[in-house]
């Protein structure tokens, strides 16, 4: 993994020279993305998914004024299903009952973006977003399904590395925030757990100037 | 024939600190008795209606309201069956696009839309308002060609409602746990665990016991002796399969009264009754439904019974607590994980704070702290004092063994209650309580007031009491007739919970810690909100601990 990660690297620094000279006054960049996200609460999470951390697969569209300042707006999606648990002075028992959770958050952010080198672009900034959040499991009835939203706040930075006129590169990790899902029972208020978010490592595929 | 066992609550929680009967007219000749490996199968009585039954009895409207429960988001359609609304399943063809399955479904209801197809399906989700007739709108996309099939998300039922007939007709105890649903979690009923029950024995076996019975006086009345007799002994059939098919799953017997000498059969019926809570066996269309009815059972006798005495297999009945504290040293190093303990004794309610205080019984401290050490969850009765006053201990007196095992995590104390909830009048109460589970009561409801398992027909076993059999017609017992008899008490509640927490091991909990816990955790909160000293945290629920917990719920 990490070797792939540093041939990326090397093969974003060696690309064609980046368009970054002649960059439009606003530019509209669709880009997807995957990352993994290192839950904040890794108690619950380790109990039900038996670890803490776990892939979101999203995109969304970037606006950049200037070639600077930048607003984003995404959307992504974590999937996972894990068992019904227990935690008891500090054991975690997984009970072998299906459990599936959904996370969709959706995400506006704005930021700034260094001018480094051409070919890199360094960046950081702040957002909110509106985090889903389902749960469904075996055995239950339709009302013990979980289906909720909450927002929560973000702040996030990286760099992005043209490998073409129309196509960069980023690399990011963000930091999420977000109360008021779980601690509210469950896993999470045993483990004494109240934060959604945590932070993810990010790899962008965007198209555009 | 259907019998009742009405006994006084204090009658059924056996009281283990020595009792020694005073036996007037008791022969000079000392009892001699030899127990033969061979004995004929029981004979089994099967139930008929008691007189004070009603039709449509309490029985049968809390089963209809616990599982009324279980279909609260639902709705029944002209076809009759239940189903959830703002749902239909549509399995479209194969060939059929995406976009396309959209505006099929628009055709059904102006409302539908194709939600994402869920896991382990080949079937989509078509949402829709829901208050639409869903078996109407399932008609009209079932009739488009690009459907092979549409239909409502119709409910099924819990597909472990047992068959055993008794259980839909006596046995409101175990919808009132939601056992139902707890089986189709956790249908396996517990193969792998080993539960021991610290009793008067159970009724594991066939035997025949030759005895030389003397006389005594009983009740006022004075018995003669029946010199030697052939007493004809059955394993209960519900507990070990007819003919035995069943008896692999009774593990390591052992009497502790006699250190193994006899084997640990039961006299009196209390440890095959609780036994039955336990671990009967069940969905075989006979007698009643056990919970953990895949167990295996260890009987470890720690308790003299009537006949015990007269046949010279225990010294006086009950118990003391040397026996119950070997018992469970006996139970935790021959690999059971869950002790049923439905015994106990009334005690000063300092043993906390005062262990030494002339009452207290710290060997059993001390060994149920080592079976749970050994990996053992136990649980003990909570006593049936409640209208009692004890000349040393007043009113309401603590059950010592219940609270003892309040005190240690892994163990636990059970109140009882009655079909509607309520504490049964005679369940003890105080700060030691921590679950409640069904005990049933003697007390207005008639039959549907008792828990029913299998064991013996006291007409047969009971000859030395005068209000069961006449004492001119006074003969020999027999411990080779079983039947449904319902009894109540504090005993009775401590199997439900010991059943519950076998299954809770087998579904993956095995601390025994951390089953109080669940229990604990999982219980409904009945009586006063939070922990009270009626119910401790509230009556056992089977489905809840078995479920766990999701991330947020």
């Amino acid at each position: 993994m990490k070797t792939t990660i540093a041939a990326l690297m090397v093969f974003c620094a060696l690309a064609a020279p980046a368009a970054a000279q002649d960059e439009p006054s606003i530019s509209i960049r669709p880009f997807v993305f995957g990352s993994v996200q290192s839950f904040a609460a890794v108690d619950t999470f380790d109990a039900v998914f038996g670890r803490s951390y776990d892939p979101f697969f999203g995109g969304g569209l970037q606006a950049v004024f200037g070639g600077t300042f930048y607003v984003e707006l995404s959307a992504s999606r974590f999937r996972q299903t894990g068992q019904r648990a227990f935690i008891s002075g500090g054991q975690k028992f997984r009970l072998g009952i299906p459990l599936t959770a959904t996370i969709v958050p959706f995400e506006v952010s704005g930021g700034y973006r260094f001018r480094f080198s051409p070919r890199v672009r360094p960046y950081v900034g702040v957002g909110v977003g509106s985090y889903q959040y389902k749960e469904t499991s075996t055995f239950s009835d339709p009302a013990e399904d979980v289906d909720v939203r909450h927002a929560g706040v973000l702040v996030n930075g990286g760099a992005e590395f043209r490998v073409h006129r129309w196509v960069g590169i980023g690399a990011e990790v963000e930091y999420s925030h977000v109360p008021g899902i779980l601690g509210t029972g469950g896993v999470s208020l045993q483990a004494g757990e109240k934060d959604l978010g945590g932070v993810a490592g990010r790899l962008k595929l965007i198209v555009g100037r | 024939m259907l019998r009742l066992r009405v006994r006084s609550a204090a009658s059924a929680v056996f009281v283990a600190v020595a009792l020694v009967l005073t036996l007037n007219g008791q022969s000079p000749t000392a009892p001699s008795f030899r127990i033969e490996n061979i004995g004929l199968p029981a004979v089994e009585e099967t139930a008929a209606i008691w007189s004070e039954a009603r039709p449509g009895g309490r029985v049968d409207a809390i089963k209809r309201a616990a599982r009324d429960t279980s279909t609260a988001n639902s709705r029944t359609g002209a076809s009759g069956r239940a189903y959830t609304p703002g749902r239909v399943i549509v399995r479209f063809r194969d060939d059929v696009p995406v976009a396309e399955r959209r505006a099929v479904a628009r055709l059904g209801s102006n409302t539908a839309e194709v939600s994402e197809r869920p896991s382990y399906a080949d079937f989509d989700i078509v949402r829709i308002d829901a208050t639409e007739d869903a078996e109407a709108v399932a008609a009209a996309l079932a009739a488009r060609p690009q459907v092979v099939y549409a239909q409502p998300a119709y409910h099924v039922h819990a597909s472990m409602v047992p068959n055993d007939p008794n259980y839909t007709t006596l046995q409101w105890n175990l919808p009132l746990v939601d056992l139902e649903r707890a089986w189709d979690i956790q249908p396996d009923g517990a193969s792998t665990v080993v539960v021991a029950v610290l009793d008067t024995g159970v009724a594991y076996r066939n035997a025949t016991i030759n005895v030389n019975i003397p006389a005594f006086r009983n009740a006022g009345v004075n018995y003669p002796a029946l010199g030697p007799s052939v007493v004809p002994y059955a394993g209960a059939p519900q507990l070990i399969g007819a003919n035995g098919a069943n008896a692999s799953r009774i593990v390591a017997p052992f009497d502790i009264l006699s250190n193994g000498t006899n084997p640990p059969l039961d006299l009196e019926g209390h440890g095959t009754h609780v036994s039955g809570t336990i671990g009967q066996l069940t969905n075989d269309n006979i007698g009643e439904a056990g919970i953990a009815f895949n167990v295996k059972l260890m009987p470890v006798k720690v308790l003299g019974s009537f006949w015990d005495v007269k046949f010279g297999f225990a010294p006086f009945e009950g118990g003391s607590d040397d026996d119950v504290a070997r018992g469970l040293h006996y139970a935790a190093d021959n690999g059971a994980k869950v002790i049923n303990m439905s015994l106990g004794s009334s005690g000063p309610s300092n043993c906390a704070s005062a262990p030494s205080t002339p009452g207290c019984s710290p060997t059993i401290e001390a060994a149920i702290r080592y079976a749970i050490g050994k990996g053992a969850f136990v649980v003990v009765a909570g006593g049936n004092e409640f209208e009692d006053v004890d000349p040393d201990f007043g009113a309401n007196p603590t059950s010592v063994l219940a609270e003892i095992a309040s005190r240690i995590p892994g163990a636990v104390s059970v109140a009882a209650v009655d079909p509607q909830k309520n504490r049964a009048f005679y369940s003890s109460t105080g700060a030691y309580i921590e679950l409640a589970a069904p005990g049933g009561t003697s007390r207005g409801f008639g039959r549907g007031g008792f828990i029913f398992q299998q064991t013996f027909d006291f007409n047969f076993t009971d000859t030395f009491d005068p209000t069961v059999v006449p004492p001119s017609q006074y003969r020999a017992p027999r411990f080779d007739v079983l039947a449904n008899i319902g009894i109540v008490g504090t005993s009775m509640a401590a199997p439900h919970v010991s059943g519950i927490a076998a299954l809770l091991m087998q579904q993956g909990i095995t601390d025994p810690a951390a089953i109080e816990d669940a229990l604990e955790k999982s219980a409904q909160d009945i009586g006063t909100p939070g922990r009270d000293p009626s119910f401790g945290f509230g009556l056992v629920d089977a489905r809840n601990a078995l479920r766990g917990l999701g991330l947020t719920r």
